[in-house]
């Protein structure tokens, strides 16, 4: 993504009442209140002022430049005329329409600098983390600091990236960390005075259920990160995360199990952060292939029934359509070209092929470690009833190391090299069938990390992999 | 002017190579933090270097360094060097005083520029708490931790974010400087319609203003008759007469308390 912000449509200024959760709720308008659009993650905007017929004759409104800026990853959000971008420790609030700054918001003690993905609203707030790990709740007119919590402790390998889920009266929050060793979780704090109010391990303590599935290794640094917002049913009342890698992360002999909840998709309880259910997509990773984009809800019928279901491209290769309610597995159908499974079976567990497991001289396994889709944003346009995700069809040799790694090191139990030339196409899959209904092949350096938004003017928005 | 400009310019590159070399293994001040040896550096100060640097090192010829940006990050070994020996390429003359004295000038100017929090301020910081919220009216503008008003910057961390010199000069000569997006605006709409507060940002466009109830009013240049701003700060600018001098040390001890982070970041609990 670029390091300026290009606005391409004027927007006129209101006098609005508070960002309410209920707002939220309701979806996107001329608003976008949090990270994925609505609480369903489809990214998908009513707007229809930009059609297919008119979208070539857009041109720059204003830019905005976020000053030092190298990796700016952020999903703006827009509330009221004011559009609100993060990047490492800070938050700018701008003026939508003419692209000038109201207020800047800086932690100049942050003990780290990492990228930021986002803010969340709820009311009169906009909060945001640092990099080290604090939960910062600013006045959305003035940026001033109501409360600010450190949440996670940096020297347990934790710091600090996504946006923020603002879910009823309380802010959602997760850790990255994983490929250097941390324990993964979950946390909600109240909204208005940043009081926690509960925590949710992604890897269970001994003794927990779930905690036989790792072996001898030591579950505080066994990996789990929550590095990206989550989704969230209002009617269920539950919450849907996914969960990152288990570490080390390519050598799994010190951790023989599945590896719960790794790799995973976990439903919580929003008032409680009880697990309801979870699916492991990759059970005893060993490829890096956390479960990085959100989980999209949607309704749909599969096999003749009416089905409330949450759907997931995920870095293994494959594309997984869920009953959310329960976590019943649908089905799964590859969306790239992949060698390490010949598929799942009917409880959605991959038939792993022998010899894909890294070694020491190394394996070519496709997907390859940034996996054939990332933490790139997918959305899901209801009309067409279409799932659109950047996929990357590429393989890389991974190697795996028997040294027992120290964590918040570095070291992830050794690593990957390329395998040939990879490619990123724009996919459109459909969720009722898993099948690929058209694809935009790109030219480029094979780099791009751009998400998508779609729009009922029936255009699909995207960075592609030439920077355009 | 130009000279002048040339050698705030050449301190300032100095100061930004000291930044980037911060990270190398620093020698100590023995003196550190030692009261006695931040008077004697203060009397040095004056004697040596205000005739550039300003009596208290406000900047005159020479750059302000009680701003602590060109001094807060540079390391001991480079600072001691540079009041030593001088900077080569600028008027900065080298000192032929005895090295404990370099390092008392030291002592001094970090005591100046370290931030407020981590300075010994002699006010009573429950008596400035009680100005703040009273009779000195300091929250009717100003926010501390989300309780305040907004005309005013945040103040929630202002003991980290400000040194004492410039919380002191910000309470009793507030038009000295006005801080960013604070100025006090007053413009009038096509329809004889008034809004006065704070721009935020202002060009020959457009203007953000924030008025006293806390509402943004997002405008268009072209649909004003007329923008005033204040040539003074928004802040009174009376409280030299209006407070007394220990009643501004009580205050400037309680905003010296002011910070979002304590000390030491605590463990976080399992």
């Amino acid at each position: 993504m670029r390091r300026s912000l290009l606005c391409i449509a004027a927007m006129a200024g209101t006098l609005f009442g508070q960002a309410g959760y209920e707002k939220i709720r309701k979806g996107p308008t001329e608003n976008w209140l949090t990270y994925a659009g609505d609480y369903s993650g489809q990214r998908h905007s009513p707007l229809k002022q930009i059609t297919n017929a008119n979208v070539a004759t857009l041109v720059p409104k204003w830019v905005y430049h976020v000053d030092k800026s190298s990796h700016l990853e952020a999903t703006p959000l827009v509330y009221d005329g004011i559009m609100y971008v993060s990047d490492s420790n800070q938050v700018h609030a701008l003026d939508a329409r003419t692209g000038r700054r109201i207020w800047l918001y800086k932690d100049e003690q942050a003990k780290r600098s990492d990228v930021n993905r986002g803010v969340a609203m709820l009311d009169d707030k906009v909060f945001f983390v640092t990099s080290d790990a604090h939960l910062v709740a600013l006045h959305r007119k003035t940026g001033a600091v109501i409360w600010d919590k450190e949440y996670a402790n940096g020297k347990q390998g934790n710091f600090a990236t996504l946006a923020p889920l603002a879910v009823k009266d309380r802010i959602l929050v997760g850790v990255s960390g994983g490929d250097s060793g941390n324990r993964g979780f979950i946390a909600a704090y109240a909204a208005a005075t940043g009081e926690k109010l509960w925590q949710f391990y992604t890897i269970p303590a001994k003794g927990e259920p779930g905690s036989e599935t790792w072996g001898e290794a030591d579950v505080q640094w066994g990996g789990g990160a929550t590095w990206l917002s989550g989704t969230f049913d209002p009617e269920l009342n539950l919450i849907y995360w996914t969960t990152g890698n288990p570490w080390p992360d390519f050598y799994g002999g010190n951790r023989k199990g599945d590896n719960l909840y790794s790799a995973s998709l976990v439903a919580l309880d929003a008032d409680t952060g009880k697990m309801k259910w979870y699916f492991q997509f990759t059970p005893h990773d060993t490829h890096d292939w956390d479960a990085q984009a959100w989980p999209v809800l949607m309704d749909m019928p599969f096999q003749g029934r009416q089905r409330k279901v949450v759907v997931h491209a995920n870095r293994n290769g494959f594309f997984y359509v869920l009953d959310r309610v329960t976590g019943e597995f649908l089905r799964a159908t590859p969306y790239v070209e992949l060698n390490w499974a010949k598929g799942v079976d009917a409880k959605g567990r991959p038939i792993v092929l022998p010899d894909t497991d890294p070694t020491p001289d190394g394996r070519r396994v496709c997907p390859n470690v940034r996996g054939a889709s990332n933490w790139m944003s997918p959305s899901f346009n209801p009309e067409k009833g279409l799932f659109y995700v950047s996929t990357l069809e590429a393989c890389d040799v991974y190697s795996s190391s028997t040294k027992k790694g120290e964590p918040m090191k570095g070291y992830g139990g050794t690593g990957t090299a390329p395998s040939g030339d990879g490619k990123f196409y724009m996919r459109a899959l459909d969720p009722k069938t898993g099948e690929k209904r058209w694809e935009y092949p790109m030219t480029g350096a094979n780099a791009m990390w751009a998400g998508t938004v779609s729009t009922a003017g029936g255009v699909l928005f995207f960075g592609d992999d030439d920077g355009n | 002017m130009k000279m002048r400009s040339m050698v705030v310019l050449t301190l300032l590159s100095t100061a930004l190579v000291f930044a980037q070399e911060s990270k190398e293994e620093d020698i100590k001040n023995p003196l550190a933090a030692d009261p006695a040896a931040i008077a004697a550096g203060k009397r040095l100060f004056v004697e040596g270097c205000s005739g550039c640097h300003g009596t208290n090192a406000e900047g005159g010829r020479g750059p302000n360094l009680a701003k602590g940006d060109l001094i807060r990050d540079v390391p001991n070994r480079r600072l001691f060097a540079s009041i030593k020996d001088g900077i080569k390429g600028t008027e900065m003359p080298l000192s032929r005083l005895p090295e404990e004295n370099i390092w008392q000038m030291v002592t001094y100017l970090r005591d100046l520029t370290s931030p407020a929090f981590d300075s010994h301020l002699a006010g009573d910081p429950e008596a400035g708490s009680t100005l703040y919220y009273g009779k000195a009216g300091c929250v009717n503008c100003h926010m501390i931790r989300g309780r305040g008003g907004f005309l005013g910057p945040d103040l929630s961390n202002a003991g980290r974010s400000k040194t004492p010199p410039q919380l002191r000069e910000a309470i009793l000569d507030p038009n000295a400087t006005i801080a960013d997006g604070f100025r006090g605006v007053t413009v009038t709409l096509r329809d004889g319609k008034k809004i006065a507060g704070v721009a935020k940002d202002n060009t020959n466009y457009a203007i953000q203003i924030l008025d006293g109830h806390g509402d943004l009013h997002r405008l268009l240049k072209q649909d004003l008759s007329e923008v005033v701003f204040r040539k003074k700060s928004v802040m009174p600018g009376d409280y030299k007469q209006r407070l007394s001098a220990s009643e501004v040390d009580n205050l400037l001890a309680f905003l010296s308390r002011q910070s979002l982070r304590p000390a030491e970041s605590k463990e976080i609990s399992k």
